[in-house]
């Protein structure tokens, strides 16, 4: 398509104020969710740390019942699940679909009321569970009272989402688009479903495990997973100036996510008193999901082709980038788990923590960091103070995240090893990973600092520290085409 | 792509497909499942959790333990690894003495929440009941490096209480040596100059109780070489501590009722055989 | 096979019978409503006067 068809100043100062009133009618509602991640962010990894150090240093903190290793792992989980990736998903969804519908948000003040019911969950979800009120469900560790907020809550994210979907103005349903819409659709089903048949009406034995497993998988799966590729699919192009490679492939991508991704998750009960179908099925599920990760690679790649050296000037296309490849390499590797020969390994050891952290952080945190920094000078109209603070955050995650992987893939692969090996003692088995728990700690100190310099540079486009954004709050280039 | 409904109907045809296939089914096949009784006369099994242990459960929740110590036995097929002759073999968790034999779903339905467990940071606990005493679970709950100095388990000494003897040492209270138990939860050592000040003050009776002890009698002391202080310093370590007891709380002693209560791989049942 | 295993089998060749049929009526629908014409258009739905094609529209602050 040729872009070079002559823009009419007048054509592009209107679409920019349209632009700019979106951005403007998100602000409030979009920046509290914004705040609100970043802050369980910080507090979700001061308890990883925490639990960590604990894992090889026994002796740190010891004697606080409230931050035992049990609570505080507990606690971690509920404040970068609920806490952090949620709440971006949630915030990042309301601006991206208001943008994509090229619709102004109705009512921002009762999302204030949604973040702050998710808010008040969140606090109570952790503080219950250092006080000893955790579940031990494992994502759904949230006291028995915590539930109602986050229905609420997400209750509401979910009809504002359709209803701005229902005023749009572009007649054209993009990608992300398809994909918000299911998460918002997804989610509370999911959540609502596991919710009851695990805690407030409990199931039967083996029956909560099966479908705690699901929801596990899926909160994965069919909430951030869409959410955060539906991110990349809107990011990249924008950024670098170029549409997406190939819309085939991407509608290829989405049904085929759809579909298998949700029947995946069974594969961690391998070897567990459940039918052994369950674990066939989940197998098939996601082998399956080579599928939809291979078209969104190599639609991602293809978009990316010769304009690779923007990742050195555009600090949301360089964490996108990033979340986008780990999706690949993430996705490729959970397919390959899932089959029964390696699961039997790596089932019940630190590989499966690696690749949960892959997944969660290399993947959807990189690419929601990459929303920040594309979203953020947008509502406020600021741009980003400081380089610096941008590339130690990059930095830091990146090479943190790297570390934190093959670390305790390595470690984990070969505990899964000596497990199944009865001639090895536990008391080896437990001083071998001792290294590897080690070098987890330094990954996750390297973390934290880009979350401190993540959350400071925030803070300071909050306080109006950046230089004004040229021309208004959305990003006006020149009032000419500079074509 | 521009219509809206197309979308919706489609994740909810894709969703629900898993919704049947992964949650409704096995709940249709799985929920209600009942104990087994081979002859009517025997006590069915499983039993519901009785007394304590139902306290005990929720302790055990709260701290998290699922996250570091599976419930569950596999088969005798599961996993593999190469003996010394190069054989392959498999079923570690029973050779590893876990459990006579696999956990299948009847094993659960008394379970609630049914923590099966992601993680072997400890070993599995589903048959632990059968495996120690309640005294060693006790002590190793109080501090795990106690018994096993390789331990990274938290130390859970905030369920237990130290208090002084009144009368007679409680016949709950943990055998432990003060090394353990003057500060509850770490391993404690005086300094070099502390123990100096200990020694001259109570030097001789500790002395006359190292010789006495049936380990030490034919070795000679000398408590002014640093060689003898030490032997003397890690020999009155070990000693427990007068006038003073660590006892478990109520919380203690439910959580070791619940632990002693895991016997998921005892009783034999049909559909555990291979 | 004990009826237990048919019963998976039956719910299992069912379901697929099912969503395979509705997969491909909605396909079907969806070409003939016209869902893929200029499909490659859509792709650039997101651009416009202002953030036109082939300009990147995000740089590290200087």
């Amino acid at each position: 398509m040729s872009t070079a068809t002559a823009i009419l100043p007048h054509d592009r100062e209107r679409a920019a104020a349209e632009r700019a009133g979106i951005d403007e009618s998100c602000r409030g509602p979009v920046l509290y969710f914004a705040a609100s991640a970043i802050f369980w962010l910080l507090a979700g990894s001061i308890l990883a740390i925490i639990a960590s150090v604990k894992l090889h240093s026994p002796y740190f903190l010891t004697g606080i019942p409230e931050l035992t290793f049990g609570r505080v792992r507990m606690a971690h989980l509920q404040g970068v699940s609920i806490g952090w990736t949620s709440m971006v998903t949630m915030g990042g969804s309301v601006w991206m679909m208001c943008r994509l519908c090229r619709t102004e948000l109705i009512y921002p003040k009762l999302l204030y009321v949604s973040a702050t019911l998710w808010n008040i969950g969140t606090l109570l979800s952790i503080s219950g569970i250092l006080l000893g009120d955790g579940q031990s469900i494992e994502w759904l560790d949230a006291p028995r009272y915590c539930p109602p907020f986050f229905i609420a809550g997400l209750g509401i994210v979910s009809a504002w989402v359709a209803a701005t979907f229902r005023r749009r103005r572009e007649k054209h349903v993009y990608v992300t688009q398809w994909y918000i819409l299911a998460a918002v659709f997804w989610f509370p089903w999911l959540y609502t479903v596991a919710v009851f048949m695990i805690s407030w009406s409990p199931a039967t034995g083996v029956v909560q495990p099966i479908v705690n497993w699901w929801f596990n998988h899926n909160f994965l799966g069919l909430w951030l997973t869409p959410v955060a590729v539906g991110t990349a699919y809107y990011l990249i192009p924008k950024i670098i100036g170029r549409p997406v490679h190939s819309y085939y492939l991407s509608i290829t991508g989405f049904w085929a996510l759809a579909l298998f991704y949700s029947w995946a998750g069974m594969h961690h009960l391998i070897g567990g008193p459940i039918p052994a179908w369950l674990a066939t099925a989940s197998t098939v599920g996601s082998m399956m999901m080579f599928i939809p990760v291979i078209a969104v690679g190599i639609n991602h790649h293809m978009t990316m082709r010769n304009h690779f050296h923007r990742l050195k000037y555009s600090p949301a296309l360089r964490f996108t980038v990033f979340g986008s490849i780990t999706y690949t390499w993430v996705s490729f590797q959970g397919s390959i788990e899932s089959l029964k020969d390696f699961s039997e390994v790596a089932h019940f050891t630190h590989y499966t923590v690696a690749h949960a952290h892959l997944g969660a952080y290399g993947f959807v945190t990189m690419i929601f960091f990459g929303l920040y920094y594309y979203m953020i000078p947008r509502l406020t109209g600021r741009e980003w103070a400081s380089s610096t603070l941008i590339r130690i955050h990059f930095w830091c995650a990146s090479i943190g995240i790297t570390i934190y992987f093959v670390g305790l893939s390595i470690g984990g692969w070969w505990q899964g090893r000596m497990l199944n090996n009865p001639d090895v003692s536990f008391a080896s088995i437990t001083q071998y990973l001792l290294p590897y728990l080690f070098s987890r700690t330094v990954a996750g100190i390297l973390l934290t600092i880009g979350h401190i310099a993540f959350a400071t540079s925030f803070l300071m486009n909050l306080a109006g520290w950046g230089k004004k954004r040229a021309g208004g709050p959305t990003y006006f280039v020149e009032k000419a085409p500079t074509v | 792509m521009d219509r809206g409904m197309v979308i919706f109907l489609g994740a909810l045809l894709t969703f629900s497909s898993s919704w049947l296939g992964l949650v409704l089914y096995p709940y249709w096949q799985l929920n209600g499942e009942k104990p087994y009784q081979k002859e009517p006369t025997d006590d069915p099994y499983p039993l519901p959790l009785q007394g304590e242990a139902v306290a005990g459960r929720k302790i055990y929740q709260a701290n998290g333990c699922m996250y570091c110590h599976s419930q569950q036995v596999r088969s005798e097929k599961f996993g593999n690894w190469w003996d010394e002759h190069g054989q392959e073999r498999t079923g570690a968790d029973i050779k590893r003495g876990w459990g006579a034999r696999r956990n299948v779903s009847r094993d659960y339905i008394y379970d609630n929440p049914t923590m099966l467990g992601t993680m072997r940071t400890g070993p599995d606990l589903a048959n632990v009941g059968s495996r120690y005493s309640e005294a060693w679970q006790h002590t190793h709950t109080f501090n795990p490096r106690s018994l096993n100095n390789w331990s990274i388990m938290p130390s859970f000494a905030f369920l237990y209480r130290k208090e002084k003897v009144v009368g007679e040492r409680s016949e709950k209270a943990l055998k432990l040596g003060r090394e353990w138990t003057v500060d509850p939860g770490y391993r404690w050592r005086p300094s070099s100059a502390a123990w100096d000040a200990i020694l001259s003050t109570q030097g001789e009776s500790i002395k006359a109780r190292f010789l006495s002890d049936p380990a030490h009698t034919t070795a000679a002391i000398d408590p002014n070489t640093p060689e003898g202080k030490k032997r003397l310093l890690d020999f009155w370590l070990t000693t427990e501590e007068e006038g003073v007891q660590i006892v478990p709380t109520g919380d203690a002693d439910a959580l070791i009722a619940y632990v002693l209560a895991l016997r998921k791989a005892e009783v034999p049942v049909p559909e555990a055989k291979e | 096979m004990n009826p237990a295993n048919i019963a998976v089998f039956a719910v299992v060749i069912g379901s697929i019978v099912l969503f395979g049929t509705a997969t491909i009526m909605a396909l079907g629908w969806a070409f003939r409503d016209g869902q893929f014409d200029n499909f490659e258009q859509g792709a650039a739905s997101i651009f416009g006067p202002d953030e036109p094609i082939g300009e990147p529209t995000d740089a590290f602050p200087r």
